[in-house]
């Protein structure tokens, strides 16, 4: 099984569940531990964000397939429009008493994923992303 | 995620084990808030944390940024490699003290 499908409500618990049955997808399938862990947060920053601006009824859903290479993500969600690729970096050389509390999120997904695509069609964001095996 | 706490002299060490994402986050925070109250140098011991995002690592800036106003000191050790992975990425390695075992921890936070 190289492919894993699920459906998920925008919801806190339900996202929580969700990436720890994607990580457990992924471990079986022979995914290295790093690659997994990457994956799995950067479906739960997304998600969470989608929870965020649009609350419990916003549902998406997920396909995540193993390559050769690398982990593909696709994630399609009825959530307001929302480009995931345009929120600014936070300053990560900031001092402790300066630094920002929010952002990292999708600051950690543009550091660690690849091929970032974002489209917006049938009232739908599409989003997908790589992750790189080791 | 379950978390538990010991001393070791006038170190306050505080082991979590599972998952610190957005679920796990918020009890994280309460549970070191009230430790903050009573206690100034942490050492936590991530060895048993196999996940964390932004939501932990949010969680673990708080409590570094209590303990800093505390005058305390704040450790960790433990830490799996692809949870030190995005510490480093994030730039929060270096306000954070990060050893491999809990005596290297323990030996060098102030007792």
């Amino acid at each position: 099984m190289t492919r894993f499908e699920a459906k998920v409500k925008a919801r806190t618990q339900d996202i929580s569940d969700l990436t720890e049955r994607a990580g457990d997808f992924l471990q079986a399938g022979g995914v290295d531990l790093h690659a997994a862990h990457h994956v799995g947060m950067i479906l739960e920053e997304l998600l969470t964000n989608l929870a965020t601006h649009d609350g419990g009824d916003a549902d998406a859903s997920v396909l995540i397939s193993i390559e050769k290479d690398r982990v593909f993500v696709e994630i399609a969600d009825n959530g307001r429009p929302f480009d995931p690729r345009s929120t600014p970096d936070p300053d990560v050389t900031a001092p402790v008493e300066k630094r920002s509390i929010g952002g990292l999120g999708l600051f950690l997904m543009r550091k660690l994923a690849s091929d970032i695509h974002y489209v917006r069609g049938d009232e739908r964001n599409q989003t997908s992303f790589a992750v790189s095996r080791r | 995620m379950d978390i538990s706490e010991e001393l070791a002299g006038t170190v306050c060490i505080v082991t979590a084990k599972g998952r610190l994402d957005g679920s796990a986050s918020p009890m994280f925070v309460d549970r070191l808030e009230k430790l903050t109250s009573r206690h100034s140098k942490f050492l936590m011991d991530f060895s048993g944390v196999d996940f964390v995002t932004s939501a932990g690592l949010r969680a673990v800036l708080t409590t570094v940024k209590k303990v800093k106003s505390l005058n305390g000191a704040i450790a960790m050790c433990g830490v799996q490699p692809p949870v030190r992975e995005i510490l480093d990425i994030t730039g929060l390695s270096p306000m954070i003290r990060i050893f491999g075992t809990r005596s290297e921890g323990l030996a060098a936070l102030p007792q």
